[in-house]
């Protein structure tokens, strides 16, 4: 049976219907037209559909959306600050660290959360924390290449 | 992947928690829905109700007291391995939970879920559509073991990445019903039945997971080859604890039969002796034989049975080397 829940998602509350079987991903894409958060395998080993729960990744393909009530959800569009990209999105575009774009979602909040979390991660943190986000393209090099060229900026008042 | 459907309820303590699963004898736990989720999309766990146990506040916690270390089930791995008490003291639970699959697993996942996680085999994580071509296995509801033909005996491997080094810190847990708690040692809480890999009664479930202090002694670490190092279950994971002082040794091994494994026989063998090259190089031989793998994943018998020496000769290696 439906049931309605609230989740507050980058900042703004929403209501929707949901069943309890029904994830955090189908509820952010066809719920509420998120689609910035992918779906990649569905069961939690690609990282495509990671969004932040309370500052943390998590996969949204294998948490239920009525687990995300009266948590703090942060997707790729709540990213962007007063219309401006990110530096770290900024970046993924200076350095090419995007090819078909499909992971670049989950990337950009596993290494945002990675930045949140210590100035200046060394490269193998990046690499460790950030294994768990496949990219097809097979395009890591650039991909940390962006990530350590934000946290080089981070000193300078990012 | 669609969810099967399910009844959702999310109590706020044990009591209603172990009501429930009293009731409703197809009614399971969420944590933190790493491991059941995933197999719920593949349809081999379909349970009637989904109980959500991450609501009960006081089961996510790191604390010591009188000089054991107590750690509530619901502690997020991250938390477990960034903790200054489990990073100094106790390495080889510090690098198990940094090795469970992948970052956000770890976010995710918790310390009891990973305990009790579902056993493992090629023909059972796998989906609706691919089980198919063959018929049912007897885990997920079948009548026929694909891994070796006997009825009524499912082999599925325990593959862990945390249990192995808990044993060899000779941990205690607590396991909670409606109205009893008793405390037991960690080995005792695998059954060996992959059908049903936990000995648990009806209503009971971990609540808390117990160090003793005399574990910080000496040191452990765990170390595990897989696939890919960084997202995938082990093919075989080794944890080691020993005093070069008392030349007392602890072993245990994952992925390598029906429950984590207590290495006994090399623990015998080891005991009172100096880890010299040569002592490694025989504990090695009598480590491959302390378990029977099953050929649950891609990986033969024989292989693992290889590794297992071999981890545990570089586990140890490690181990001292850090101690020196």
């Amino acid at each position: 049976m439906k049931q309605g829940i609230e989740l507050r998602i980058n900042g703004d509350n929403y209501e929707v219907l949901v069943s309890p079987n029904n994830t955090l991903l189908e509820v952010l894409r066809d719920n509420l037209g998120l689609m910035g958060t992918k779906r990649g395998c569905d069961l939690g080993a690609c990282g495509a559909c990671t969004v932040l729960i309370n500052g943390e990744t998590a996969l949204s393909c294998i948490m239920l959306a009525m687990d995300a009530v009266g948590k703090e959800i942060e997707t790729i569009e709540g990213v962007e600050e007063a219309g401006l990209l990110h530096p770290l999105q900024t970046a993924f575009v200076e350095k090419g660290g995007l090819q078909c774009g499909f992971c670049t979602p989950g990337m950009i909040l596993t290494a945002k959360t990675i930045l949140d979390e210590e100035d200046h991660p060394t490269e193998d943190t990046i690499k460790k924390k950030m294994a768990g986000n496949l990219c097809r393209c097979t395009g890591y090099k650039k991909i940390v290449e962006a990530v350590m060229s934000v946290s080089e900026q981070a000193g300078e008042g990012r | 992947m669609r969810l099967p459907k399910f009844r959702y309820v999310a109590p706020e303590n044990i009591k209603e928690v172990s009501t429930i699963l009293l009731d409703e004898p197809g009614a399971k736990i969420l944590a933190g829905g790493t491991d059941i989720l995933p197999n719920m999309k593949h349809r081999v766990e379909l349970p009637s109700v989904l109980v959500n146990i991450k609501k009960i506040p006081e089961l996510n916690s790191i604390q010591q007291d009188n000089g054991d270390i107590r750690i509530g089930a619901l502690t997020p791995l991250k938390k477990v391995y960034e903790s200054p008490i489990i990073t100094e003291n106790l390495s080889a639970l510090a690098s198990a939970a940094s090795s469970v699959g992948s970052y956000h697993h770890q976010t995710m996942g918790t310390i009891g879920g990973n305990i009790c996680q579902q056993n493992r085999c090629k023909y059972y994580n796998q989906s609706q559509w691919w089980r198919s071509s063959r018929p049912t296995c007897f885990k997920a509801g079948g009548e026929i073991c694909h891994v070796v033909n006997k009825k009524e005996i499912c082999y599925s491997c325990y593959c862990g990445d945390v249990a192995p080094a808990l044993l060899v810190l000779d941990a205690r847990i607590i396991v909670q019903s409606k109205d009893n708690s008793r405390e037991i040692p960690l080995d005792t809480l695998f059954s060996g039945n992959g059908k049903a890999h936990l000995n648990l009664e009806e209503g009971e479930i971990l609540t808390e997971i117990i160090i003793p202090g005399e574990a910080r002694d000496g040191f452990s670490t765990y170390i595990k080859i897989a696939n890919r190092e960084s997202i995938d279950f082990p093919i075989v994971g080794a944890a080691f604890r020993g005093s070069v002082k008392k030349k007392e040794y602890r072993v245990a091994f994952t992925a390598v039969d029906r429950k984590p494994v207590r290495g006994s026989r090399v623990e015998a063998f080891l005991k009172g002796k100096n880890l010299s090259e040569k002592l490694l190089e025989e504990a090695n031989q009598i480590a491959s034989k302390e378990a029977s793998p099953a050929k649950t994943s891609t990986y033969s018998p024989s292989y693992k049975r290889r590794m297992m020496g071999l981890l545990l000769r570089s586990a140890i290696q490690e181990a001292t080397g850090r101690e020196e």
